[in-house]
C-alpha cells in the first residue's frame, strides 16, 4: 500500500512536468507583452527593454525554459507580476482555506447525502423520494451565490450568528470553524445535492443484485441488507462522482470565496486571471494540477477500502 | 386432496405442505399467474425435484414460499403454506424472516453473482448463526468454519477472510451452500444449483448436496429443468407447466410410466451417453407467456394427442386408478382408456 502510493507520487512527476512545459508554452504564444502588462502603457522604450532583460524574454527560448524548470523545483515560482509577493508564498497562504472548504463541503455532503440518497431510494416513487430529488436538484442548479447571499442574510445579518465577512484569523479552531461554516454549507448544499442522486440511483441499482437477494433469503433484518449489504457496494459509484466532483469544486469555489469575503484559491484564480498575472496562473495551473493528482490517489485509495477487487499495483 | 386431513395443521410426516398455491405478476395494468393452483406436500427427509422448461414457474414456487417474490410487481395468494405448524401464506414479515435461512433455505441458481462481493465468505456464511442463533462472533466463526470444511471447501481456515471473486463458480455455489445449511435448516430450497456449472463440477455438486441431505437428513425441493439428474437425486418428481404441476409420482414411477404427454416429451429429450446428441429430441414450440395462457390444458398446442376438449376445458391434477400416488393434469390419459398406456404395459 505505501509501495503503491510511493508509485503513484512518482508517476506524477511526468504528469506535473508536462503540465509545467505546457504553462511555459501557453503564457509564452497568448498575445500581450508581459513587460507592458507589468509597466502599463504609458511605459517608456527603455523602461520596457529593460523590464524585458529583467524576466529574461529576451534570452533563447530553452534557456528560459530550463531556468523555469530550475526556479520552480527549488521553491522560486518568481513574483507575482501585480502585487510583487513570491507566487508560492501566495498560494500557500490561501491553500488552507481552500482545503477547509472542500474538506467542509465534503464532509457535509456525505453525511447529509448518502442517508438521504439511501432513504429516497427505498421510498422509489414514494412522496418522500420526490420530494428529495426534486430538492436535490434545485440544489443542484441553484446559483452559489445567491444561495450565499441568502445564507448571508439570514444567519449573519438577521441572527447575527456567524460573522458577515468569513476572511481572517486562523489563530484558534474556534475561529476558523465560525468563519467556515457558512461558505462550508452553501458548498455543502451542493454536494448534498449531488451525493443523494448518485448514492440514490446507485442504491436501486444494487437493490436489484442476487447478492441483495441472498441477504434477504438468509432472514437478514432489513436495516442489516440496507447498510450492510447494499450501501458499501452502492458506494462505489458514489466515490467516483464525489472524486471528480471535488476536483471541479476546488477551482470553482469562487462565487462562495467571494460573497464571503473570503481567501481561497478560486479567487486567486480569477484575480490573476483578470490582471492578466502570468506568473501567477502558472503557479496555479501547477498547483491545480498536483490538487488533482492528490484527489484521484485519495480516490483510488477510497476503492481500495470499499471494493475488495481493487488491487494496488 | 382427500388425504389430508382438514384442521390447517400439516399432518406430522410433512415438513411443508403448500395448498393452492397461486403467484401473479403486474403486467401492463393487468394481473397475469405465473404460478397457479400449485399444491404438493414434501415429506420429511424427502427429495422433491421440481421440473419443467425455462419461465414454467419453478423458480416463482420457490420464492414464493420464501416469501421473497419482490413486492411491488408480484402478489402470492394461497390457501396455505404450512411449515411446522405455521401458516407461511398468513405469516408477518418479520416472522417470514424467522423462517429465512433458518427453517427454510435457499441456494439460487447463480452463483457467480448470489454472494456480496464487498464481504468477506467467512462473515457471509456466519451471518445467519448471529442473526437467528444469537452467535458471538467467534462462536459464528467457529461453527461457519466448520460448515465450510463440510461442503469441502480445500483449506476452508486459511480462505475463510476471501473474498467471493476470489473463488470459482463451483466454489462460490459450495459457500452458498454453506451459507444456507450454517443454521441447519428443515428444508433446503435449491433452485438449479449446478446449470450455471460445467459438467463436472456439476456432479461434484450434486454429489455433495446428495452426501449433506444423508448427513443432516433434511428435506429439499431440487428445481432443474434436467430429467436425468433428476433420476439420480431425487425421490419423488413434480412436473410443472406453464405454472401448474402436471404430473407428479415417485420417481421410478415417473421414469417407468410417464404419462402426461409433456413429460415423456421432456424424457425423450434427456441427453443419453449411449445416443448421439445430434438426434436430441427438442419439443417442438414454447412455454406460453403468463400474459398470453390459453384456456384449456396450457400444453394443448404443443401435444400431440390434443383433441377439441383438450382446448377447450380446464384440466384437473387427476391420480391414476393403477397408482393413487400418480397424479396427472391429462383428461385422456386418466379418464380415456389409455390406448398408449395398455400397449406400454402390455
Ligand atoms: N417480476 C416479474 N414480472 C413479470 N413476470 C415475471 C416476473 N418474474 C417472473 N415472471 C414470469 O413468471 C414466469 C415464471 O418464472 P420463473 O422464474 O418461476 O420460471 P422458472 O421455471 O424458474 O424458469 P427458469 O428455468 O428459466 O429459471 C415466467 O414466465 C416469468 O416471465
Ligand atoms: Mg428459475
Amino acid at each position: 500500500m505505501l509501495a503503491y502510493v510511493a508509485r503513484r507520487l512518482l508517476l506524477a512527476v511526468p504528469t506535473l512536468l508536462a503540465v509545467m512545459t505546457l504553462v511555459f508554452v501557453l503564457v509564452r504564444i497568448v498575445p500581450g507583452d508581459p513587460a507592458q502588462t507589468i509597466l502599463g502603457d504609458q511605459a517608456s522604450q527603455e523602461a520596457l527593454m529593460a523590464m524585458r532583460e529583467r524576466l529574461g524574454l529576451n534570452r533563447p527560448l530553452w534557456e528560459q525554459y530550463i531556468d523555469f524548470l530550475r526556479d520552480a523545483l527549488s521553491g522560486d515560482w518568481g513574483n507575482s507580476m501585480v502585487t510583487g509577493h513570491p507566487i508560492l508564498q501566495e498560494i500557500l497562504n490561501v491553500l488552507p482555506y481552500t482545503i477547509d472548504l472542500t474538506v467542509a463541503s465534503l464532509i457535509i455532503g456525505a453525511l447529509f447525502g448518502i442517508p438521504l440518497g439511501v432513504w429516497s431510494a427505498l421510498h422509489r416513487n414514494r412522496l418522500v423520494d420526490y420530494v428529495t430529488r426534486v430538492g436535490s436538484l434545485l440544489g443542484l442548479s441553484f446559483p452559489a451565490f445567491v444561495s450565499a447571499i441568502l445564507l448571508l442574510l439570514v444567519f449573519s445579518i438577521e441572527l447575527n450568528w456567524f460573522p458577515v465577512i468569513s476572511a481572517g484569523d486562523r489563530s484558534s479552531v474556534g475561529e476558523v470553524l465560525e468563519n467556515l461554516a457558512l461558505p462550508a454549507i452553501n458548498l455543502g448544499l451542493i454536494m448534498t445535492a449531488y451525493i443523494t442522486r448518485v448514492t440514490r440511483s446507485s442504491m436501486l441499482n444494487v437493490l436489484g443484485e442476487d447478492y441483495i437477494r441472498t441477504a434477504h433469503a438468509k432472514g437478514l433484518p432489513n436495516r442489516a441488507v440496507i447498510w450492510i449489504h447494499a450501501l458499501r457496494n452502492a458506494l462505489i459509484p458514489v466515490v467516483t462522482v464525489v472524486g471528480l466532483y471535488l476536483g471541479i469544486l476546488i477551482g470553482n469555489s469562487v462565487l462562495t470565496e467571494i460573497v464571503f469575503n473570503r481567501p481561497g484559491l478560486g479567487k486567486l484564480i480569477v484575480g490573476a486571471l483578470s490582471q492578466r498575472d502570468y506568473t501567477m496562473l502558472q503557479g496555479l495551473m501547477v498547483i491545480y494540477t498536483f490538487i488533482i493528482i492528490i484527489v484521484n490517489l485519495l480516490t483510488d485509495l477510497t476503492y481500495g477500502l470499499i471494493d475488495p477487487r481493487v488491487k494496488y499495483s | 386432496m382427500a388425504r389430508r386431513p382438514a384442521n390447517g395443521q400439516a399432518p406430522a410426516q410433512f415438513a411443508l405442505d403448500v395448498r393452492g398455491l397461486t403467484t401473479s405478476f403486474y403486467v401492463g395494468g393487468k394481473w397475469f399467474p405465473a404460478v397457479r393452483d400449485v399444491s404438493f406436500a414434501l415429506k420429511r427427509h424427502e427429495t422433491l425435484a421440481l421440473v419443467g422448461e425455462s419461465g414454467c414457474g419453478k423458480s416463482m414456487t420457490a420464492m414464493s414460499i420464501m416469501g421473497l417474490v419482490p413486492k411491488d410487481a408480484g402478489r402470492v395468494k394461497a390457501e396455505a403454506i404450512l411449515f411446522e405448524g405455521q401458516d407461511l401464506a398468513r405469516a408477518s414479515e418479520a416472522k417470514m424472516r424467522e423462517v429465512r435461512g433458518d427453517g427454510i433455505s435457499m441456494v439460487f441458481q447463480e452463483p457467480m453473482t448470489s454472494l456480496n462481493p464487498v464481504l468477506t465468505i467467512g462473515f457471509q456464511v456466519s451471518e445467519a448463526l448471529r442473526h437467528h442463533r444469537g452467535l458471538s462472533r467467534r462462536d459464528a466463526a467457529a461453527r461457519a468454519l466448520h460448515i465450510l470444511d463440510q461442503v469441502k471447501i480445500p483449506s476452508a481456515k486459511s480462505r475463510f477472510n476471501d473474498y467471493p471473486h476470489q473463488f470459482s463458480g463451483g466454489m462460490r455455489q459450495r459457500v452458498m451452500i454453506a451459507m444456507a445449511l450454517a443454521c441447519q435448516p428443515k428444508i433446503l430450497l435449491a433452485d438449479e444449483p449446478t446449470t450455471a456449472l460445467d459438467v463436472t463440477i456439476q456432479a461434484q455438486i450434486l454429489e455433495l448436496l446428495r452426501e449433506l441431505k444423508r448427513e443432516t437428513g433434511m428435506a429439499m425441493i431440487f428445481i432443474t429443468h434436467n430429467l436425468g439428474v433428476v433420476a439420480e437425486l431425487a425421490d419423488r418428481v413434480a412436473v410443472m407447466y406453464a405454472g401448474q404441476i402436471v404430473e407428479i409420482a415417485e420417481v421410478a414411477e415417473l421414469f417407468a410410466r410417464p404419462t402426461h404427454p409433456y413429460t415423456e416429451a421432456l424424457l425423450r429429450s434427456i441427453p443419453r451417453s449411449d445416443r448421439d446428441t445430434a438426434e436430441l429430441y427438442t419439443i417442438p414450440g414454447q412455454v406460453p407467456p403468463i400474459t398470453r395462457m390459453p384456456p384449456g390444458c396450457k400444453f394443448a398446442d404443443r401435444c400431440a394427442y390434443r383433441l377439441d376438449r383438450c382446448q377447450a376445458e380446464e384440466q384437473q391434477l387427476a391420480p391414476l386408478a393403477k397408482a393413487p400416488a400418480h397424479a396427472v393434469r391429462c383428461w385422456r390419459r386418466t379418464e380415456e382408456t389409455q390406448p398408449e398406456m395398455v400397449v406400454v404395459d402390455a
